[in-house]
């Protein structure tokens, strides 16, 4: 069965529980105590009546009922808030520690961020799956667990008096918080499946009829636009109305099993508790102490029902892989000493991928130099700067710093590279705090400084928060030139010979983009730089550009030498700056 | 608690009415049931034989399951309602997106609108089950089972009155000041809730910066104090629920005493006694019933709330009163004095156009550095701002308002910066604005765009299904998808590009120059963009600058006059090798 394949091998439920079972009983004690409250409220009410009406002649022979009827009536909505905070403080506890550990994983999983092809947004997915889980033991676990204690309670006192009843109430019980659920898992689970993997089509349909709305109008075509998601909608919906007729009508069966357990007690009690008065002052007890404890019952079903989604986050957490990267032993690396950089031969291949990115790559960059890299999208730039950061490893070929190969210097290489990418990413803090994560050892007034050379200065004091502004999700309290400036300045604190720029001005308009890039090249002029761009725009500043096709270099030199030797080279200068 | 707009949708005067009647029924059979289980109790009680209590279990039974057949009843009523109302809902916000174009989505964001389309909406069809069963339950049916309590005993009766205002004031007092509490962390606290996605999303950053593992032990502070503030707020939040919970238990209790006491001094037998017991919770239930689920009843009533104000967003179709028309050689189009503002008071206008005149098979560029109000004017001129923009139009002698009319719209074929390809094969794709244009001449607009031998290299060739958005193909293919579909609409000879180019590198624009060209043959072109090099095509340019043209004519005239136009482009070169 599925539900045990999940937990042979799981690491992100199983451990938890274990390691926290004190605080875990805790709650599931007061939630077993609220539910006995409720019960035992109706059963001390119920049997203070039953016992008044028989008049007894001093009326403090119904005292003790009535106090317990009173100490019941407290004690459930107080050990109902006190289960409600220990439930969520105890989930809230796993929750830091799982999300420690995603992060952790994540962190040492450097080919994590390099695969490609990750289809959509796989960090929001991760951090929903956190969530899920937090529902597997709010909305499952907890009460079902609760239930089941109480069941089990509930059978073994009926069981004291009838062994018989005892078991017939059992097996009633059973059809209410196993039968019955189990069965709905198994029907609505496939159904379940289907309606997510509809919505996700209706999510790209709308998402076309909403992007795409300009194209639609302008092609007149109405009725296709909204047709386009007509059919998956249908689809969806008569899934959704079997959803909800089942839901229905599985609540109706349980609640006339539940009648049924009734009409037994009534039973029960007029077989067993009428042989005298004393005994018979019991019957309302007993009957009416059952139904509050519906309200535990009936929604184990609903616990249920949500085990696929909980599934499939046990099993995407479960399939992180945790190993971390060999690297070969560290050696020390003095920055003031760096003097090149040397690709030899590099020839690159994804894993399990036939596909050649890069193939017999060979380049020597000398400190100081600016070398420029262009070619089409797709063609394996940013792989050869990744290949230089020793985040990829090439399948043949070396790159090395000083002679040195660089898997050999990852504990310095922060030291040694920055980087400086398309969308580089802003934290939602304030701008000083995003800044100084280049260097935290840095003052305020270092980071000031560094603002101003990269030209924010004046736009950062204008702001009513100054350097205190909170930059946004994403950094979206600012525009993309913007961003890659504040961006740049981290990288000033941070302050390695080498700096990687990856596209940096792309999709920038081309005053924005000359600006940004003139700055980039005078606040890093000591440096050695790497750029990946995907035009002619500020290729002066570099003194060496190499093109890059089809894995292959395809012509190379400084751009004075290409444009007066090189006709397509100078065919693509001039289309750009448009002569 | 309801919000009016609500009662205005079709069919929810007539749901309520129904619905009024199940819980009116639903309410005696719950009566019902409490009074046939207290006779069989009362009979058990006094030690009578098991077939005296036959009758009264059996009717009990029955009330039991009358009451939840009318349940099932109910939300099958209130199911099919939210269905049939989030459909109409969900079409109509469809229509409102196809009438205001991606205006709308200036507005509300693009994921914005998926998501209140699917997930808004099932939030909605929650919140009509809560809000119509439960207000209903809850003022239906405690009233009925006070007057047979009242009818039964007036002390229990006047006990269970009492109690309910006190728990809607406690309700009230409690939610208030967990209200205030909340708000005054609520900033914080998003911040704090959002820190995880967003530290895993700068993973790559911070390892880049050396401070990954570092960032660990943050992870967990961060995580530890939105757990203590979670706890804190979580406190005073459940605290209305609390006092709900005690006042109606205890409510019970002291209802238990009353009867006891009652019973003790021989004023009333056990049967009223007993059945106002039973009947209390059931009392209690609906106002229990309603204060639980009220947050999921909130989101629903902000995601309504959110829809209803986008549908309010008006329209600006203008009547289509052009006859006979389509684009020719001959043909001419003039406006005389457009302005539009983006927001109602802003303070300058997004496009002031004194005068325009555009004919024939002329190819225009509009150029102006970012913010210019470029954009704007491609918008305007491709119909997709609405009568806010209504001026002085006159085409091909043909007076109009403005040009958002459907007869426009069917001489252009639109190229904005980042193309939109819907996910589907590339066939569909090239034969968007001709969905019924055979095979053949899908490739011969193909092989105009230069994508055929794209194609030949695809296994599965015109039949390939292109992703969401274009997903899986390059840039560069999906502009030649675009083109191709402009050369398969051999009807429509109005060209709008809007910088197609930007965001491609150089070799991937030039290998593009050659089927552009081809393209601009037999059409009126308008092409916004910053790419220079396109100007040496053109016959005339637009200057703009603060959302006015500042400078028009040949490309030739503007180079000598020496203006805004070589202004501009001395500062897009930049500095030069």
């Amino acid at each position: 069965m599925s539900f045990f394949k999940t937990f042979k091998n799981d690491t992100w439920v199983k451990p938890y529980i274990k390691q926290y079972k004190g605080l875990l009983s805790l709650a599931i004690f007061l939630g077993f105590c609220t539910s006995f409250c409720a019960a035992a409220l109706m059963f001390t009410s119920g049997y203070s009546i039953d016992k008044a009406a028989t008049q007894p002649v001093n009326i403090f022979l119904i005292y003790v009922p009535i106090l317990l009827t009173r100490a019941f009536g407290i004690g459930r909505p107080v050990f109902k808030y006190a289960e409600r905070l220990r439930s969520h403080n105890w989930v809230l506890k796993i929750t830091s520690e799982l999300r420690t550990r995603l992060y952790r994983t994540l962190e040492n999983d450097a080919s994590f961020f390099n695969e490609k092809h990750r289809s959509g947004d796989i960090m929001g997915l991760l951090s929903e799956d956190i969530n899920h889980l937090q529902d597997l033991y709010l909305v499952t676990v907890f009460p079902t667990v609760v239930a089941y204690l109480l069941s089990l309670f509930g059978s073994i006192a009926i069981g004291v008096f009838s062994p018989i009843f005892g078991l017939i109430i059992f097996l009633l019980i059973l059809v209410e918080i196993f039968v019955v659920p189990v069965f709905s898992v198994l029907i609505e689970s496939a159904r379940r499946e289907k309606q997510k993997s509809i919505k996700a089509n209706l999510y790209s349909e709308l998402t076309d009829n909403i992007l795409g709305v300009d194209d639609w109008v302008i092609s007149g075509r109405y009725d296709d636009f909204k047709n386009l998601s007509q059919k998956n909608l249908k689809e969806l919906e008569s899934l959704q109305s079997k959803s909800k007729k089942f839901r229905r009508n599985r609540d109706f069966v349980l609640q006339i099993v539940f009648a049924v357990i009734a009409v037994c007690f009534l039973i029960f009690t007029n077989i067993k508790f009428t042989n005298y008065q004393a005994q018979a002052n019991f019957v309302a007890a007993i009957v009416l102490a059952i139904f509050p404890l519906s309200d535990a019952i009936i929604p184990v079903s609903q616990g249920f029902e949500e085990w696929p989604e909980y599934k499939s986050s046990i099993n995407r957490l479960n399939s992180l892989k945790t190993e971390k990267v060999e690297l070969p032993e560290q050696v020390d690396f003095d920055t003031k000493e760096f003097k090149d950089i040397e690709l030899k031969n590099v020839n690159f291949t994804y894993n399990g991928t036939s596909s050649v990115i890069i193939e017999n790559f060979s380049q020597k960059i000398n400190r100081g130099q600016k070398v420029a890299l262009l070619g089409p999208s797709g063609i394996g730039k940013t792989t050869i700067l990744q290949l230089i950061l020793g985040d990829l490893v090439a399948n043949d070929g070396s790159v090395k710093v000083n002679g040195i190969d660089v898997s050999k210097l990852q504990n310095h290489r922060t030291e040694i590279f920055s980087v400086l990418n398309q969308n580089p990413f802003l934290f939602n803090t304030t701008i000083l705090n995003n800044v100084r994560l280049g260097n935290e050892n840095k003052s305020n007034s270092d980071v000031i400084e560094a603002l101003d050379r990269v030209g924010l200065k004046d736009l950062i004091e204008s702001l009513p928060d100054k350097y205190d502004t909170i930059v946004g999700e994403n950094g979206e309290r600012f525009s993309g030139g913007e961003q890659e400036r504040i961006a740049l300045a981290r990288i000033l604190l941070q302050d390695a010979p080498i700096v990687l720029l990856d596209e940096p001005s792309i999709g920038l308009d081309p005053i924005t983009e000359n600006k940004l890039l003139d700055t980039i090249f005078k606040v890093l002029k000591e440096k050695t730089i790497i750029w990946v761009t995907h035009h002619l725009q500020g290729v002066n500043y570099a003194d060496h550009v190499i093109f890059m096709d089809d894995r292959k270099i395809e012509m190379q030199g400084s751009p004075k030498e290409l444009y007066n030797s090189n006709e397509h080279f100078k065919d693509l200068y001039n289309m750009d700056i448009g002569i | 608690m309801i919000d009016k707009r609500l009662l205005r949708l079709p069919g929810t005067k007539k749901l309520l009415l129904m619905l009024a009647g199940l819980t009116f029924l639903q309410a005696f059979v719950i009566l019902f049931q409490g009074k046939y289980l207290a006779e069989a109790l009362v009979n058990s009680w006094k030690m009578k034989p098991l077939d005296t209590i036959y009758m009264p279990m059996a009717l009990f039974f029955l009330a039991f399951v009358a009451r939840h057949l009318f349940n099932l009843l109910n939300s099958r009523i209130v199911d099919n309602y939210a269905a049939n109302t989030s459909e109409e809902i969900r079409s109509e916000l469809l229509d409102k997106i196809y009438d205001t174009g991606s205006e709308i989505i200036l507005r509300n964001g693009s994921g914005n609108l998926v998501t209140s389309s699917l997930d808004g909406i099932d939030l909605i069809e929650n919140y009509f089950k809560l809000i119509f069963t439960k207000i209903l339950n809850m003022s239906i049916i405690p009233p009925i089972l006070l007057i047979y309590i009242y009818m039964q005993s007036i002390s229990s009766g006047i006990t269970l009155t009492i109690i309910v205002p006190l728990v809607i004031l406690f309700m009230i007092i409690l939610g208030l000041a967990a209200q205030s509490k909340a708000d005054e962390q609520y900033e914080q606290y998003t911040i704090i809730s959002n820190h995880f996605l967003d530290s895993l999303r700068g993973l790559p950053t911070l390892k880049m910066l050396g401070l990954s593992k570092k960032y660990e032990n943050n992870i967990h502070v961060v995580s530890d104090e939105y757990r203590r503030r979670t706890i804190n707020t979580l406190r005073i939040a459940i605290l209305s629920t609390f006092a709900l919970d005690w006042l109606t238990t205890l409510g019970i209790a002291i209802l238990a005493v009353f009867l006891g006491l009652a019973l003790i001094n021989g004023t009333m037998p056990l049967f009223p006694a007993l059945v106002t017991l039973i009947l209390a919770p059931e009392y209690f239930l609906p106002l229990r019933d309603f204060s639980s689920d009220y947050h999921a009843t909130l989101d629903g009533k902000n995601a309504l709330g959110s829809i209803f104000e986008t549908l309010a967003i008006p329209d600006n179709k203008t009547k289509d009163t052009l006859s006979n028309f389509s684009w020719d050689e001959n043909s001419h189009l003039e406006i005389k004095n457009v302005e539009f503002k983006y927001e109602e008071d802003a303070i300058s206008s997004s496009l002031d156009i004194k005068e325009l005149k555009l004919s024939g098979y002329k190819k225009i560029a509009v150029i102006g550095k970012s913010g210019s109000g470029k954009t704007t004017l491609i918008r305007y001129l491709g119909g997709f701002l609405g009568s806010n923009t209504n001026a002085n139009v006159v085409i091909n002698d043909q007076q109009l308002d403005n040009l958002n009319v459907q007869s426009w719209r069917d001489q252009l074929a639109f190229l904005p910066q980042s193309p939109y390809l819907f996910s589907g094969s590339i066939k569909d794709n090239i034969k968007f604005y001709n969905p019924l244009a055979s095979d053949d001449q899908v490739n011969l607009a193909a092989k105009q765009a230069g994508l055929d031998i794209f194609i030949d290299s695809l296994s599965e060739g015109y039949e390939t299904i292109i992703g969401e958005g274009g997903r899986g193909i390059s840039g560069g293919q999906q502009q030649r998808i675009m083109l191709a579909r402009a050369f398969l609409a051999k009807d429509r000879h109005v060209l709008i590009f809007d910088e197609p180019t930007a965001h491609l590198d150089i070799e991937t624009e030039y290998n593009l120059k050659a089927p552009m060209e081809e393209l601009f043959k037999d059409h009126l072109v308008i092409f916004a963009t910053h790419r220079l090099h396109w100007l040496k095509n053109m016959d005339y340019v637009i200057v703009m600058d603060n959302g006015k043209i500042v400078e028009q004519g040949t490309p030739d005239d503007l180079q000598k006059s020496q203006g805004p136009y070589m202004n501009l482009i001395e500062n897009m070169r930049g500095d030069q090798l």
